[in-house]
């Protein structure tokens, strides 16, 4: 029977039991209160760690003390062991639930512009009087005098009928046949589903921060946001022995469409971003890089931005947040190895 | 008249001037970016010690001629040889795969580039820059890497003492010898000159065109030299290709075209450097 | 009547090893590949795990798809068994598989090592899993990894010697660490972990199985068992690994092993050893297996390490 020595087992357990002892008891109803009042936040979490599930994703927050990148490598770790039972079928942006569309192309869009919920244009003052004990009272909402369509037509459809897109290559394949980045090995040029889903898991900052350089000054584009869509789709599967579609729920989503005059290619180009929850800073800017990167596909790049492979291994969450604290790891052997070097070069040079 | 070609009429050679077929024979090159036609149906043909010109304004075709010969890009048509080595003749270069067109590259072409960030490594050693093109073709011994570098500076009359200061400290003109010594590390025997003298003060450029004259007698290089500099081509070149919109508008021996040119064109460049 | 539920497997919050199947195949795959070509990097999927990436996912990975409950499993992180790291690692390792643990390097099956190779040598039969944070040795003159892979493909590795020749120019010595850039079977150039090079030498026909991985980077390497592994040097200026000489460790008076160097508040060092399963059994009175470098510092392979040149 071997027995490794157990100093440091004892010492990383005290430091996990302290850092939990300041965080504050994890109840079953501080995560109900993070899944019902920070929608946001939850929504964030589960669309960078690729799994909608509001609870897991509320725990996950609740169990990091809001460590975002710790919430989200737990809801990655805990994702990658799960089964795929199925594939569901591809969400059209007709078919979404639709709460808030919006398109900064047109003043008015088949279908119309719809507000939906949103900050935009609050007047960013913090609600002090709260802190008094004053209750925020619930501004009578009005509900709209006709009810709003469930769903509306894609701007991009009416582009299209008019001649101004280049025609969408029909693509056949099937749900499952999908590329699946969470399964196999990416090589570059990446398949299109691989970056699309790339971009849908990666990091809200990191991609804003990329989107942001191109959209300054450092890109090849002007981007004009075509369609903004904030709703709910069904998640609907292919009963495996009857053969019938049928729903397993409902699932937030965030789509973004931006378009930019197509260069060679006939009318305009479409960049777009899709993903799980509402976040609507990361689609923009995502969907702007998307547009970026096809316009630069088989050509030298001029900005790292540009570059599917640099925006693909740079933005990603779980990569980037957990090599960088890997710094913190004990490093002395290959700090000796240099050490050696030094030392011999001083030496050499200055006796 | 083949009834005249008897035996006998055939054993009695007529006197026949002898001479070797051409280094680098390039046919019918074509370059296309998008609908832009860059190069169109371009032929070529440079010996063994022969300075070939190629003016034109910018646009007109003559850097990316340059770049199909030296390999950097594949061409929509044509054919490219170079008899440089046995066998060599045989391939066309233009067919050849990612590896083998390096390895071609590497052995029997140099390039000096007019903007020397395109040449060079600039924050590594002038040596160092000049010792990767035997690095790359397998010289593993350092002392050997040192003495070559020294060899092949020295004959661009580079100053041996700074040798190992990287090119982005050294002046314009020195930065080009490193380029030519870099070009000539491997010994080719074709020379690719893009604009080399361009953008040096007058002075240092003629001491530049002297070393090139020289190595090009002592080594028999062949050249390809493009340059909008007519003084530059006067020069170096025995002979001159004019290009406009990626067409060869007028070609023939230097004095002949700059001193008596007969295309619109050629006349109106001619005069517009008078 | 028997319960259906008194058919099935007990319900298991993970699967054995942690990972899934289809995980643990893709792995298996990749490393028969990888073992097939020494030294090409063979991309896989690298699934996340529940420690941080860049902290031996790519270790771990290959440790899970490997382990069994008959394995007897080390973990190293900088040669010692006990920092909180490796002890992190060992942890999770045995509570997936069950497997045994053992800080001694002779009597483990399999060992994941962040950075180092054990002094002891290792025999036939026995898995080395070092831990990668960056794989492509080429990184520092080509970050884009699809150009990297491209000049692998053409042993395209001139600006490597480059490299190499500017070290001599301005240090008159290699001043790379550790991670020395190395060619396996005389084709591929890899970055090995990052071991010193001290243990560099050690992978040159070695009777284990060596597999890198990189979690992170999604990368698996592999050195098979007695396959060449030459670092790059000038057939004229030997490569040479850390100097040793002249240092003691201060519990088990040893030398000519790899140190870890301790700053002392007087200015001056002391020196332990940096494999620690090795010093336990010196501290334990146990005797050791053949090490990789004698007590002379003479390395087992005549003729691989030879003295140092400085260049004109």
């Amino acid at each position: 029977m071997y027995i490794a020595a157990k100093g440091g087992e004892e010492a990383i357990q005290q430091s996990e039991h302290l850092y939990h002892l300041l965080n504050g008891e994890l109840t079953i109803d501080t995560v109900r209160m993070i899944e019902k009042s920070m929608p946001y936040l939850v929504d964030r979490v589960m669309g960078e760690g690729s799994l909608y599930s509001p609870e897991l994703a509320a725990l996950a927050i609740a169990q990091t003390g809001g460590d975002l990148y710790e919430a989200v490598l737990l809801l990655r770790a805990y994702r990658a062991t799960q089964p795929r039972l199925a594939y569901a079928q591809p969400i059209e942006p007709g078919e979404v639930l639709t709460v808030r569309r919006i398109s900064a192309a047109f003043k008015d869009i088949p279908g119309g512009q719809v507000l939906g919920p949103s900050l935009d244009y609050s007047h960013r003052l913090l609600k002090l009087d709260v802190l008094d004990g004053t209750r925020e009272p619930q501004e009578a909402f009005q509900p709209a005098e006709q009810p709003a369509p469930p769903a509306y037509p894609p701007v991009a459809g009416w582009l299209r009928e008019q001649g101004l897109l280049a025609e969408a290559k029909a693509d056949a394949t099937q749900a499952a046949d999908i590329p699946d980045v969470t399964t196999e090995n990416v090589l570059f040029p990446a398949p299109r589903p691989h970056r699309l889903q790339a971009m849908a898991r990666a990091d809200t900052g990191g991609v804003l921060s990329l989107g942001y350089s191109i959209m300054r000054g450092y890109g090849l584009i002007h981007p004009t946001v075509n369609e903004l869509r904030l709703g709910h789709a069904e998640v609907t599967l292919t009963h495996p022995v009857t053969g019938e579609k049928f729903s397993a729920g409902r699932v937030r989503v965030s789509q973004c469409e931006v378009v930019s005059p197509g260069g060679d290619e006939k009318g305009y180009a479409i960049g777009f971003a899709a993903t799980l929850g509402w976040n609507e800073v990361k689609l923009i800017a995502a969907s702007t890089l998307d547009l970026d990167m096809a316009s630069q596909d088989g050509d030298g790049a001029k900005h790292p931005a540009h570059e599917e492979e640099f925006v693909m291994y740079h933005t990603e969450p779980v990569e980037s947040s957990g090599f960088c604290i890997h710094f913190k790891l004990p490093h002395y052997v290959t700090f000796a190895s240099g050490l050696d070097n030094i030392r011999k070069v001083i030496q050499a040079t200055y006796g | 008249m083949l009834a005249s070609l008897s035996p006998q009429s055939a054993r009695i050679n007529p006197p026949q001037i002898v001479t070797e077929p051409p280094l680098l024979r390039a046919h019918g090159i074509v370059r296309r970016y998008g609908r832009r036609i860059a190069v169109d149906d371009v032929s070529l043909d440079v010996y063994a010690g022969e300075v070939v010109g190629i003016v034109g304004e910018s646009g007109s075709g003559k850097s990316t001629l340059l770049r199909v010969l030296n390999l950097e890009e594949t061409p929509e048509a044509g054919s490219y040889r170079l008899r440089a080595a046995p066998k060599l003749y045989e391939t066309d270069l233009l067919s050849l795969g990612r590896f083998e067109k390096r390895t071609v590259q590497i052995h029997h072409i140099g390039v000096v580039y007019q903007n020397p960030h395109l040449g060079l490594r600039m924050r590594f050693s002038s040596s160092g820059n000049v010792a990767e093109r035997l690095l790359i073709a397998g010289e593993r011994s350092f002392a050997a890497l040192r003495e070559a570098a020294r060899e092949s500076l020295s004959a661009s009359e580079f100053p041996i003492a700074r040798m190992d200061d990287p090119p982005r400290v050294l002046s314009g003109g020195m930065q080009q010898r490193v380029q030519l010594a870099k070009a000539l590390a491997l010994k080719p025997a074709l020379l690719l000159l893009d604009e080399p003298t361009t953008g040096l003060d007058v002075s240092i450029q003629a001491l530049v065109l002297d070393t090139l004259k020289r190595l090009q007698r002592e080594r028999r290089l062949a050249i390809v030299l493009v340059s909008h500099d007519l003084g530059v081509i006067r020069t170096l070149a025995d002979r001159v290709m004019v290009m406009r919109d990626g067409h060869v508008v007028e070609s023939g021996l230097t004095d002949q075209i700059l001193d008596d040119p007969q295309h619109p064109y050629t006349q109106q460049l001619v005069h517009a450097k008078l | 009547m028997t319960a259906l539920s008194s058919l099935t497997a007990p319900q298991q919050p993970y699967s054995y090893g942690y990972l899934d199947a289809h995980a643990k195949r893709e792995l298996r795959r990749r490393m028969l590949k990888a073992i097939a070509v020494p030294g090409y990097q063979v991309p896989y999927a690298s699934r996340e795990l529940p420690i941080a990436r860049g902290w031996g996912t790519g270790g771990l990975q290959v440790t899970l798809a490997l382990v069994g409950p008959e394995s007897i499993v080390k973990v190293i992180d900088q040669g010692a068994d006990d920092s909180v790291n490796a002890a992190n690692l060992r942890r999770f390792i045995a509570r997936m598989s069950g497997a045994a643990t053992t800080t001694d390097a002779v009597a483990a099956t399999l060992l994941q090592s962040r950075h180092r190779i054990p002094e002891e040598r290792m025999r036939e039969g026995q898995v080395l899993i070092l831990q990668v944070p960056d794989p492509e040795p080429l990184r520092a003159v080509q970050p884009d990894m699809s150009k990297s892979a491209q000049m692998h493909a053409d042993a395209d590795y001139g600006q490597m010697w480059l490299s190499l020749y500017e070290q001599l120019v301005r240090f008159k010595q290699y001043i790379q660490g550790a991670s020395y850039p190395s060619l396996v079977n005389g084709r591929h150039i890899i970055s090995p972990s990052p071991i010193p090079r001290w243990d560099t030498p050690k992978l040159h026909l070695a009777s284990h199985l060596t597999i890198l991985s990189a979690g992170r980077e999604k990368r698996i390497y592999a050195v098979p068992p007695y396959t060449t592994v030459a670092p790059l040097e000038f057939s004229d200026v030997p490569f040479q690994v850390e100097d040793q000489s002249g240092r003691a460790c201060r519990t088990t008076g040893v030398r000519n092993r790899f140190m870890n160097e301790i700053p002392q508040t007087d200015g001056t060092s002391q020196f332990e050893l940096s494999d620690s399963g090795y010093a336990e059994k010196l501290a334990n009175g146990i005797m050791p297996a053949s090490t990789y470098y004698d007590e002379n510092g003479e390395f087992y392979h005549a003729g691989i390490l030879k003295p140092a040149v400085r260049p004109d």
